[in-house]
């Protein structure tokens, strides 16, 4: 017992927090990171990895029950911080880093557990239908019989032949197997329903995508936006385009695994929007971007219509640098990420950065 | 056999670490082990995420195989080639250069480039 | 002998702790935190808050792989160490055939991730377990051709004739195409950095998304152990082991361990990291052709 009491007040002094961007609560995310950056705690990538849970601002319907899945998916010792504007984030980040240090409430928290199970239809029925904005379906090759509308429920039945012999089982768990349709190259091979977003470090507040996966090849992808509750104020406007463009940067360079250059962006992102950055410091950090033989080699075949993801992060580093960038005209989202891998989805998204922040006007 | 002992006792000393690490959380975790969905960035899973994969490397995995076979006649060759002399030299990279045809037709055919 | 049975495990900690309080105090520096050495004690706190977590399971996930997969990490690590050189000393397993037991030790590495990623019963785990392979088959061709080159520059597969043979001119000199090649397999060894796609961020962590508590524990210590002794084998291989002037040799091979481990663990930070189905293409029609010249040269000379 005292040992652990010990071990948890050491931990808690540090925790790993998981930020979740809410649409419309950006002033509440900047802030949160930045105390975060100021008491030097790491963010987490997962649930399994983070203890806090952190809420950037009030979100909608659809994104909550993300937020409640995650946090469900959190082992104790777990806490979690709302945070509703930016100057709440210090009280919302104090009073859960207490509770993480506390051995009862934890051993109460860990009590009361339980476990996931598969069978619960209410959670399905908000896998796809309170979204709000359906950006246009993916189309890819030979998805019959795959298509949205059979994720929720047991729909992932058809297309179930035999052959694979936990499908003699049915559904293991109560969760189907995964079920098969052809390929590119004329196989037939199991199919994932794999959702990216809303809760995922490095990516667009709300977004949800949901891919239809072969291995790691995307056959399908339907894009969708989870909006935010009520109170959510658009941020970035005419008056703040170059943080804007950085805080895009930060995500992409993130996701680009450059982490030292993105933890660069939102730190000079941070210093723009409080009017003390120093011209010098983001020259440098322009042309220490565009230098980058290895983030060049890694984006110039992410395509995004009639343009690549090097030359959108070229346009957000001229952004920055006050340059107006020529017009591109980028493909939709959904129709971009069909045939690519799961890496280049990712390099996708980061690089079109889609706006998510109208979204609560019109939803909550 | 000597250093096969002593491998053998490291073996063992290393997983008695790792045995170690699991002992202690075990006392020191908080109880209870919940079953958690998988992590879907708040999504819920559709199916099982095991899967028959498409294996979109594997005709590297054929070209790779027979290179490392070929390297299990490298280790021994490293040791002889200078009491041997030119001619190791020439029969091995003989045989290199048989394996790169091999890697040069598979590129041609587009082998290493997948997505 | 049975010393160094004890120490070897000990090193690769203190090494693989290194490793991981410098990475902290790299990742605060550059987030901007200030004070950021204070976060050298960030594993100490890690480990502990990872020893205080519940035991996490996914559904129907394969207890026994997954915890086969991450014990392999740090077995596999001590088991390479074993043949590694201790400065003056000698190796704790001083076999005549060290430089392919080190090899056979990292690539037991893939076998760990992959049931890592597999077990959980996650499609981004499982994502991150499938590129793992993807990455042993890129990096491994090139990594053996730069092994075999010291093999035959040495005319012996024991490491401690590796460090005499280099008592004119360091191997890294000698053979700086072989060098290089091996710093990024290194990197590849312990999928870090730029080789760190099997537990990208882009997957929210990959092959180890779903871990937590003792089990991240021993695949983080796995993971750092590796790259320590991935840093360790560049001396005696390439860096001349304990030979320097003034000081004696363990102290020569700490230091130039430390060296190479520090500036793979900056690396870390400093390069995007590299997608699988760019650098698959790269390694095979680029990095091959080098290293087999380098082979070919080192051979001509040996003769």
């Amino acid at each position: 017992m005292g040992l652990r009491g010990v071990l948890l007040r050491y931990a808690a002094r540090r925790p790993r927090p998981l930020v979740v961007p809410v649409p419309g609560f950006t002033a509440v995310r900047l802030a949160a990171e930045a105390e975060l950056r100021h008491r030097g705690w790491r963010p987490a990538l997962s649930p399994a990895e983070a203890d806090l849970l952190v809420v950037c601002g009030s979100p909608g319907h659809g994104l909550a029950r993300a937020i409640d899945t995650v946090w469900d998916e959190m082992p104790g010792p777990r806490a979690r911080a709302d945070a509703l504007d930016p100057s709440g984030v210090l009280a919302a980040l104090d009073a859960p880093s207490a509770d993480l240090a506390d051995e009862p409430t934890q051993l109460h928290d860990a009590a009361t557990r339980t476990s996931f199970t598969a069978e619960e239809p209410e959670d399905h029925a908000a896998m796809g239908h309170d979204s709000m904005s359906h950006e246009g379906m993916g189309h890819g090759m030979g998805h019959a019989g795959m298509d949205h509308g059979d994720m929720g429920g047991h729909g992932g039945h058809e297309g179930h032949g035999g052959g694979h012999e936990h499908h003699m089982m049915g559904a293991p768990h109560g969760l189907a197997m995964a079920g098969r349709a052809p390929d590119r190259d004329g196989l037939k091979l199991d199919v994932l329903h794999v959702p990216f977003g809303p809760v995922l470090a490095d990516w667009p507040a709300g977004l949800r995508v949901t891919l239809t996966l072969q291995g790691d090849v995307v056959q399908a992808a339907e894009v969708e936006t989870l909006g935010g509750g009520a109170g959510g104020e658009r941020f970035w406007d005419e008056s703040n385009v170059p943080a804007a463009r950085l805080d895009s940067l930060a995500r992409l360079l993130s996701v680009a695994g450059w982490t030292g250059q993105a933890a660069q962006a939102r730190l000079l992102r941070d210093e723009m929007l409080d009017g003390r950055a120093e011209p010098a410091r983001i020259e440098k950090f322009v042309r220490r971007t565009r230098r980058s033989r290895t983030l060049r080699w890694m984006l110039q075949d992410v395509r995004l219509g009639d343009f690549n993801a090097w030359t959108r992060m070229s346009d957000l580093l001229a952004g920055i640098s006050g340059e107006t960038p020529p017009a591109r005209h980028p493909a939709p989202l959904g129709e971009l990420l069909v045939g690519v891998d799961v890496a280049a989805v990712r390099l996708i998204v980061a690089a079109l950065d889609p706006e998510t922040e109208g979204a609560e006007v019109t939803h909550v | 056999m000597q250093p096969f002992v002593a491998a053998l006792a490291l073996l063992g000393l290393a997983a008695a670490l790792v045995c170690a690490a699991y002992a202690v959380s075990a006392f020191t975790a908080l109880p209870g082990s919940p079953v958690a969905g998988p992590y879907l960035s708040g999504g819920l899973p559709a199916e099982h995420a095991v899967s028959r994969y498409h294996v979109r490397w594997y005709v590297v995995t054929m070209v790779f195989l027979a290179f490392d076979m070929e390297m299990v006649f490298m280790y021994p060759w490293a040791l002889v080639v200078t009491s041997v002399g030119p001619k190791a030299v020439v029969e091995m990279f003989g045989f290199l250069a048989l394996l790169l045809v091999g890697v040069l037709y598979a590129w041609r055919e587009g082998a290493f480039r997948w997505a | 002998m049975s010393e160094s049975v004890l120490v070897v495990p000990l090193l690769v900690a203190l090494l693989a702790f290194a490793a991981a309080a410098f990475d902290a105090v790299l990742a605060a520096s550059a987030a901007g935190s200030p004070g950021a050495w204070r976060v050298w004690d960030a594993p100490l706190r890690e480990a502990a808050r990872l020893l205080v977590r519940q035991r996490r399971n996914t559904l129907a996930a394969d207890r026994l792989l997954r915890r086969t997969g991450i014990a392999v990490l740090p077995v596999a690590a001590v088991l390479a160490a074993a043949v590694l050189p201790l400065g003056g000393a000698d190796a704790a397993s001083d076999s005549s055939i060290g430089i392919v037991w080190f090899n056979a030790a990292e690539v037991a590495v893939w076998a760990g991730v992959w049931l890592a990623g597999w077990s959980v019963n996650s499609a981004y785990s499982l994502v991150g377990g499938y590129r793992i392979i993807a990455q042993g088959l890129a990096y491994e061709l090139p990594h053996m051709f730069a092994l075999i080159t010291v093999g035959v520059g040495a005319e012996s597969l024991r490491f401690a004739d590796a460090v005499s043979a280099q008592h004119g001119l360091w191997f890294a000199v000698q053979m700086p195409v072989a060098f290089a090649v091996y710093l990024l397999s290194a990197l590849a060894m312990a999928f870090w950095g730029p080789l760190a796609s099997p537990v990208g961020r882009d997957l929210a962590g990959g092959a180890m998304a779903e871990l937590s508590g003792a089990d991240r524990l021993v695949f983080l210590a796995g993971r750092y152990a590796m790259l320590a002794v991935a840093a360790a084998a560049t001396v005696p291989l390439f860096l001349g082991g304990g030979a320097g002037p003034l000081l004696p040799a363990w102290l020569w091979t700490l230091v130039k361990t430390l060296a190479v481990l520090a500036a793979l663990v900056w690396a870390g930070h400093r390069v995007p990291v590299l997608r699988m189905d760019r650098f698959m293409g790269f390694a095979w029609t680029v990095l091959i052709p080098p290293t087999l010249l380098q082979l070919l040269v080192t051979s001509l000379i040996a003769l």
